[in-house]
């Protein structure tokens, strides 16, 4: 696929086209990637293609090589892997918080200790998710200093 | 738990054990055996259970994040290990079992209340940790909305 990136000025709107034979995987994972860089991801339900903010979702788990998306009430699929989601996500302070999990801290109400030297996240709608003690050196770094 | 995570919980339950069989051994021989008299070797039995305890943690060992009720199962088979080998060690060789029974009891008494003991520690330290966490996370929300 040929790549061209054009100039333009400050008074024409900036927008990104793909021309395309098929809309392959591979061009569904570019137009993930960018979607994802302005805020929203894919995410499917029932077959259906939904638009989720990012800012809606409370954590991203990865399951059997599936990646969910959990927001407060819906869970959403997606085709983007999680490592990839992982460094997309870090400026909308996203933080990986065990082997298959993104957090989003924006939607944790408090840290509380687990069993075993692990700590548990709840979220704000009580919600609980455990935090493996591997990530909390970085979770701490991240909360004094900013995850970007 | 696996890799360097499970060395250094092991390390810090070497020392909780050894800090608290001292304590446990001043308890024990004070009420039981006070007048009995001990050489300088007995300055290693307290780092000689601190190692036999720390050896069960290998039933705490996975690659995975165990879940409660399994890590609650893997619990009770470490306590009951370790039982079994201090004991073991305090007592292999001895004939006369029948008389030490109080003594077993004592003991094994004992190295319930450490498990607990330790368990409870380290709870403590994440509670301050997960504390501090918190209050962290309030100021780190408060500053990006801003």
């Amino acid at each position: 696929m040929e790549l061209k990136v054009i100039k333009v000025s400050s008074e024409q709107p900036e927008q990104m086209e793909i021309r395309c034979h098929e809309v392959s995987e591979e061009v569904r994972e570019i137009v993930a990637f960018v979607k994802s860089r302005q805020g929203q991801l894919s995410g499917i339900q029932e077959g259906k293609q939904y638009e989720v903010p990012v800012t809606d979702i409370c954590y991203i788990e990865a399951v059997d090589e599936k990646v969910f998306l959990y927001t407060i009430k819906q869970v959403y699929e997606t085709r983007q892997r999680l490592y990839e989601l992982e460094e997309v996500l870090k400026e909308k302070y996203f933080l990986r918080v065990s082997k298959s999990l993104l957090l989003n801290l924006m939607k944790v109400k408090s840290i509380k200790p687990a069993l075993n030297g692990r700590l548990t996240a709840v979220l704000k709608n009580g919600e609980e998710i455990i935090i493996s003690r591997k990530y909390v050196p970085a979770l701490k770094n991240a909360l004094k200093g900013g995850v970007s | 738990m696996h890799g360097k995570e499970f060395i250094l919980a092991c390390l810090r339950s070497f020392f909780a054990i050894v800090t608290l069989v001292n304590v446990a051994v001043f308890v024990l021989g004070f009420t039981m055996d006070p007048e009995r008299l001990f050489g300088y070797e007995v300055f290693l039995m307290p780092l000689i259970y601190g190692a036999l305890g720390i050896l069960p943690n290998i039933v705490m060992y996975s690659k995975r994040e165990l879940k409660i009720r399994e890590l609650l199962v893997r619990k009770a088979i470490q306590l009951v290990l370790i039982e079994g080998l201090v004991l073991f060690a305090v007592f292999y060789g001895d004939k006369n079992m029948g008389d030490h029974i109080p003594s077993i009891i004592s003991i094994g008494v004992c190295i319930f209340l450490i498990y607990v003991i330790v368990n409870v520690i380290d709870w403590f330290q994440n509670y301050n940790l997960a504390k501090h966490m918190t209050k962290d996370l309030l100021e780190f929300q408060k500053n990006v909305k801003e």
